[in-house]
């Protein structure tokens, strides 16, 4: 299993490809969703990416926006499932 | 027997306030009176579906008794580890929860008379019920509580037209009683909640709905003629229809979610100013959120999860493209059976549409187009047209001017 | 202590707003008179909240105003116009228009028996438009438009199991106004079926609902109001000085003349332009079909004759021409025109209401009509002839009204074979 560091780079770096900035990695705290920088269809392509990826599976009722609204946030919560 | 229509005036908040008088006095002592609330819903229910909406009642007891045994058929299916995740089976399920909605909904293309399976509300308790058995579907619920399932099901307050709630979000609330000085500033939220519902829907609602909209649609069919019938006063109908829609259903989910906080549970809030939206997507943020949140959740997001998945589509594009005009047909299709719903939702999916299109050439062309006060006002001032311009063929006013 | 700060901040502002809102509604204080002035300017503003209201139509004809009550042609506000006449000539009387365009016996039956007494030995003059007997009557969204809940309450505290209040009852009840308030349904429907009211609903339309109603009428029917005055002014200072008929029908002619010019009707060339020209085509051979003489409206304006018997209410009725010109273009049978007027003769007729200007007639004379159904210039001179002597007087004699109950019946609404019936009492 990858360690923590590789989650966090790849989490970044697929942020990074959906957002198409790197405002993700400069402000790992902003808000990516009332900022309108991902969307419906490029959360689908997180969670697709996450499990190709990381091997993580997130139905998409777990997906809390409230819970999944900043990088730093995503990073937590694929760390907590990874362990 | 009287009949009480929810929020329908001040009579039905003073016997609402009274009733809830004892639930009160329990949360502002940190206690939550189960059998007591439970009771009040009952009374409520009865109020609501009884006398000469009596059919109604009945229907709503066959409907729960129903949808209750399905979502514990399909949950015991599901955590029976000896089963396989059926996808055939999951279908299933979902179409027979969604059928009596679907025979009340197209009761009205063959037969004069409303369907005897209808109730008020049956669509907002679809979309719970539904919720739950794709929530099943992905083994977030694991155990069946009927009495939770059942208070949240028919959880009063939200009855008649939503917000529509989440499972696991209500049982949160209802299993648990929130500290005094949390309870004092729901209040404060709720009470200030059903005061500017008042002032939205008794009076701006009033106003627009039913002192100025009869002027307007009056004026509108008496300049008919011109092309396609428009006119200054068709203009006019296509603004205060729409102020009209906002204030009575926002006033009404103020009401709603204030009785819900006195109640002790945080129903999630429909309306989040929607006519400062600077685009279609940012709208549906804003407007009708726990329907347009639902849709998103429950069926673009699976929609376009298992395109990708499965690679339906070549590009990411199409996938989110054709994920539009599902939602949106859907939504029409769930309105009524009526072109004006249909062609609504349509112009939906194409505005949705075009607004990823221009996002995206605009990211392709960062610093062709300026972007500061201005030209936001001018997108938000734009949305808000195209929005009430949506209203107006919702409306089904165009029926009537058209063809009547 | 904590709490019950909290509980106050929350509370607090509200329950202080609802004291002093309900000590507005229900304090047994009046909201004093209406002033000459207000009184003058609503007699001819015809606004629906006067119409909806009790309190200003109360007490004008109390000072001696008359009720014109009728439709859209009130506010063809020429120089002929009933209102113009009496103010210029200073006559015994001042008309009370009572109707606008959308306005029908139902919608008058409800305003004139919230009058109750006060139109007791009192005279009133009635233009019945043959375009309210349409086959379906009052357009439910016109009659909501002008919907009257002080009134409804009225007609509910005082209803009584009588052919007229069970009819009204339930015709209300047909309309979507008739169940906006589902207390109100509940004792409209009791009313229809003869029964008393509940305590309940007895206490909610006269004390709980129906003395706030009475307050808001009170507080806020003044307001709002269209002001005509200066159109009147104006419409007044074109005529002579002192009456005389036979300059006053020169005038007309000029008039009329000079503003019909450039339109093959004669008809007003401003509303010709305005709303004939853009569908002038599709208006060609439409009304063929029409027909005014089966329609729930008879037994709605049966209300209406029921009421003046009541109260010994003198009425003059008079009963408007089309411009048959415009007949003649749009295929509007003449032959219904006269079955619907010979019905119409007869229901008033044969109940005693004999006082009755029937101009149907009159449609091809020149300068008679405004535009297409509304009476102008010479048609408001011919009124006067009529309206002048009949005011004269301002109390009635007693009137021999023999009210009959069947004019309420589906058979006669929809009954058009005339010879059924005998022209003569």
């Amino acid at each position: 299993m990858a360690d923590n560091d590789n989650v966090q780079s790849t989490v970044m770096s697929i942020l990074t490809d959906l957002t198409g900035s790197d405002e993700v990695t400069k402000n790992p705290d902003i808000d990516l969703f009332t900022t309108g920088m991902l969307d419906s269809m490029a959360t689908v392509q997180l969670l697709l990416e996450l499990q190709s990826q990381l091997g993580i599976n997130v139905p998409v009722s777990e997906f809390d926006r409230t819970q999944w609204n900043t990088p730093n946030k995503i990073i937590a919560k694929v760390e907590s499932m990874q362990g | 027997m009287i009949n009480l229509q929810p929020y329908a005036n001040p009579m039905y908040f003073a016997i609402l306030g009274v009733a809830l008088l004892p639930l009160i006095i329990g949360l502002l002592n940190g206690k939550r009176l189960y059998w007591y609330g439970t009771l009040v819903s009952f009374i409520f229910l009865v109020l609501i579906f009884d006398g000469n909406k009596i059919h109604q009642g009945i229907a709503l007891i066959g409907y729960g008794i129903y949808e209750v045994l399905l979502s514990w058929l399909y949950l015991r299916y599901r955590t029976n580890s000896k089963n396989k995740n059926s996808t055939p089976l999951f279908v299933l399920a979902v179409v027979l929860a969604i059928a009596p909605l679907v025979v009340v909904k197209m009761t009205p293309l063959f037969s004069p008379n409303p369907s005897l399976l209808g109730f008020l509300g049956i669509s907002y308790l679809t979309f719970k019920v539904v919720g739950y058995i794709m929530e099943t579907r992905d083994g977030v619920i694991k155990t069946f509580d009927a009495v939770k399932y059942i208070q949240f099901l028919f959880f009063f307050p939200t009855i008649s037209s939503g917000p529509i709630d989440r499972y696991r979000r209500f049982v949160k609330d209802y299993d648990s009683v929130p500290s005094r000085e949390k309870y004092l500033e729901l209040m404060g939220k709720g009470f200030h909640n059903i005061m500017l519902g008042f002032f939205y829907k008794f009076l701006l609602g009033y106003l627009f709905g039913t002192l100025l909209l009869p002027q307007v649609a009056h004026l509108a069919m008496i300049s008919r003629g011109g092309f396609l019938d428009i006119s200054w006063g068709l203009v006019g109908y296509m603004y205060v229809y729409s102020c009209y829609l906002f204030f009575d259903f926002a006033g009404y989910s103020l009401f709603a979610i204030g009785v819900s906080y006195f109640m002790g549970i945080e129903t999630p809030i429909n309306f989040n100013k929607p006519a400062i939206a600077h685009n279609v997507k940012d709208f549906w943020n804003r407007w009708h959120m726990t329907l347009s949140f639902w849709f998103r959740d429950y069926i673009y997001m699976r929609f376009v999860f298992f395109a990708m998945k499965h690679k339906l589509f070549k590009s990411r594009i199409t996938t989110a493209n054709v994920g539009y005009i599902l939602l949106f047909l859907i939504m029409g299709f769930w309105h009524g059976e009526t072109w004006y719903y249909i062609a609504y939702g349509i112009f939906h999916a194409c505005a949705m549409i075009l607004t990823d299109a221009w996002i995206r050439f605009k990211k392709r062309h960062k610093g062709m187009f300026p972007s500061n006060k201005f030209t936001y006002a001018m997108a938000v001032f734009f949305t808000f047209n195209t929005v009430c311009f949506s209203f107006l063929i919702f409306s089904g006013f165009l029926d009537t001017l058209w063809f009547h | 202590m904590k709490l019950r700060k909290s509980l106050w901040r929350i509370f607090g502002p509200f329950i202080i707003a609802a004291a002093a809102l309900l000590l507005l509604l229900y304090a047994p204080f009046s909201f004093g008179k209406v002033s000459n002035a207000t009184l003058r300017r609503a007699s001819v503003s015809m606004s629906s909240n006067i119409l909806k209201g009790n309190k200003v139509k109360d007490q004008a004809v109390k000072q001696g105003y008359v009720p014109f009550i009728g439709s859209s042609e009130l506010s063809r506000m020429d120089s002929f116009h009933p209102s113009v006449l009496a103010a210029k000539y200073k006559r015994n009387y001042r008309p009370f228009l009572l109707g606008a365009a959308g306005t029908q016996s139902l919608t008058h039956y409800f305003s004139v028996q919230a009058m109750g007494n006060q139109m007791k030995n009192k005279k009133a003059v009635v233009i019945i438009s043959p375009q309210w007997f349409v086959k379906k009557g009052v357009r439910p969204s016109m009659f909501d438009f002008y919907y009257s809940p002080v009134q409804t309450a009225y007609f509910l505290a005082h209803a009584k199991n009588t052919a007229q209040d069970r009819y009204a009852a339930k015709r209300l009840l047909q309309l979507p106004s008739g169940t906006s308030d589902d207390v109100v349904t509940g004792a409209l429907e009791n009313v229809a079926l003869g029964r008393k009211l509940t305590s309940f609903q007895s206490f909610y339309v006269k004390d709980l609902r129906g003395k706030m109603l009475k307050q808001e009428d009170a507080m806020f029917s003044e307001d709002f109001l269209k002001n005509n005055v200066p159109k009147i002014q104006l419409a007044a200072s074109k005529l002579p000085k002192t009456y005389n008929e036979y300059k006053l029908e020169q005038l007309a002619n000029q008039m009329g003349a000079q503003q019909t010019k450039g339109n093959p009707f004669g008809i007003k060339q401003k509303f010709y332009q305005n709303r004939v020209k853009p569908l002038v085509k599709h208006l060609k051979g439409s009304q063929t079909n029409f027909n005014y003489v089966s329609s729930p409206e008879y037994a709605d304006f049966e209300l209406l004759l029921n009421q003046f018997a009541k109260e010994n209410t003198d009425v003059l009725f008079i009963i408007p021409p089309i411009n048959q010109k415009w007949a003649n273009y749009t295929g509007l049978s003449n032959t219904m025109i006269q079955q619907f007027d010979r019905k119409i003769t007869y229901q008033l007729q044969s109940q005693g209401f004999n006082n009755i200007d029937d101009l149907t007639q009159d449609g091809n004379q020149k300068y008679f009509m405004e535009d297409t159904i509304h009476i102008g210039w010479r048609g408001w001179l011919q009124v006067d002839q009529r309206v002048r002597p009949f005011l004269k007087d301002l109390k009635a004699k007693p009137q021999n009204y023999k009210i009959q109950s069947r004019f309420y019946t589906k058979k006669w609404q929809t009954q058009t074979d005339l010879n059924q019936m005998s022209t003569t009492k």
